[in-house]
C-alpha cells in the first residue's frame, strides 16, 4: 500500500447534487479497485487559472487514500473515461519525509471536514472533565474527613 | 579585487525557514519563486538552494497541471491579474 492524494476538477456546469454524486462515483472508483479514502476536503468552486474545455470554473475536490501501486493505472484509467470530470491530478507520496506530509495534510483536512463536530466535542469533553473534577473536589473531603477522625 | 559587490549575498528563504515539504495547494506559498508571467524564477535571482528550487519546481509543475498557476500569460491577461486570482 502506497499513499496517493488526488486532486478531481468537477464540470461547474452541474448542479450541486450532481457535483455530489460524480464525487461520490469518483470515490468510489479508488475504493472499488482496493484503495482506502483517508481523507477528502472539497477546495469548492473556484476560477481556473486557464479555461479547461472552455470552463472557466471549476469544483475542485482531493481525496487523500493510500492504494497498491498496481491499482492506479486502473483509477487513472476509469478517470480519464469519466466525462464529468474536466481534469484529474494523482500525486505520490513515497518518501518518509512525504509520507509524513501526508499524514499532516491527512489531518488537517479531518479536522477541517468535521469543525463543528469537533467543537461539540469538545465541549462535552470539557464538560465531563468539570464533573471530574467536581466529583473529586467531593470525594476529597470525605477522604479526609475519615482520616481526621481516626487521628 | 577591489570591486564591491554589486547586491547583498542571497540566502535561501525556504532553508531559513526549515520547509522540508511543499504544498501545491497553497498557491500564495508559490509566489515568491512566481514571476509576473508566472515563470519560475531562477535561482541566480531568489537566492534558493538547489534543493529547495528542486522542490518548487516540481510544485509549480503540478500546480499548473491543476489550474491552479497559469502556464503562460497573454499581454491582456498581464495587466489585468497580476497575482489577483493567487489567495
Amino acid at each position: 500500500m502506497r499513499h496517493y492524494e488526488n486532486l478531481v476538477i468537477v464540470k461547474p456546469t452541474f448542479t450541486a447534487e450532481e457535483i455530489q454524486a460524480s464525487i461520490k462515483a469518483v470515490e468510489e472508483t479508488i475504493t472499488s479497485n482496493g484503495g482506502e479514502i483517508a481523507a477528502t476536503t472539497s477546495m469548492g468552486m473556484r476560477k481556473l487559472a486557464y479555461p479547461i474545455d472552455k470552463n472557466e470554473r471549476g469544483y475542485y475536490h482531493v481525496v487523500y487514500y493510500s492504494v497498491a501501486p498496481a491499482a492506479i493505472s486502473e483509477i487513472e484509467r476509469r478517470f480519464r473515461i469519466n466525462e464529468d470530470l474536466l481534469r484529474f491530478v494523482t500525486i505520490k507520496y513515497d518518501t518518509n519525509r512525504e509520507i509524513t506530509a501526508w499524514n499532516k495534510l491527512v489531518e488537517k483536512a479531518n479536522k477541517a471536514a468535521t469543525p463543528a463536530k469537533e467543537e461539540v466535542k469538545e465541549e462535552v469533553e470539557v464538560e465531563v472533565e468539570t464533573k471530574v473534577e467536581v466529583e473529586i473536589e467531593t470525594e476529597a473531603p470525605v477522604t479526609e474527613a475519615p482520616a481526621e477522625q481516626e487521628a | 579585487m577591489s570591486e564591491k559587490r554589486k547586491y547583498k549575498k542571497r540566502y535561501c528563504k525556504y532553508c531559513e525557514a526549515k520547509v522540508d515539504f511543499m504544498d501545491y495547494k497553497e498557491v500564495g506559498a508559490l509566489r515568491f519563486s512566481l514571476s509576473e508571467r508566472y515563470k519560475i524564477m531562477p535561482r541566480r535571482l531568489t537566492g534558493n538552494c538547489k534543493r529547495h528550487q528542486d522542490m518548487i519546481a516540481t510544485v509549480i509543475k503540478r500546480a499548473r497541471a491543476a489550474a491552479l498557476v497559469p502556464y503562460t500569460v497573454t499581454r491582456k491577461q498581464v495587466v489585468t491579474a497580476p497575482f489577483e486570482n493567487l489567495k
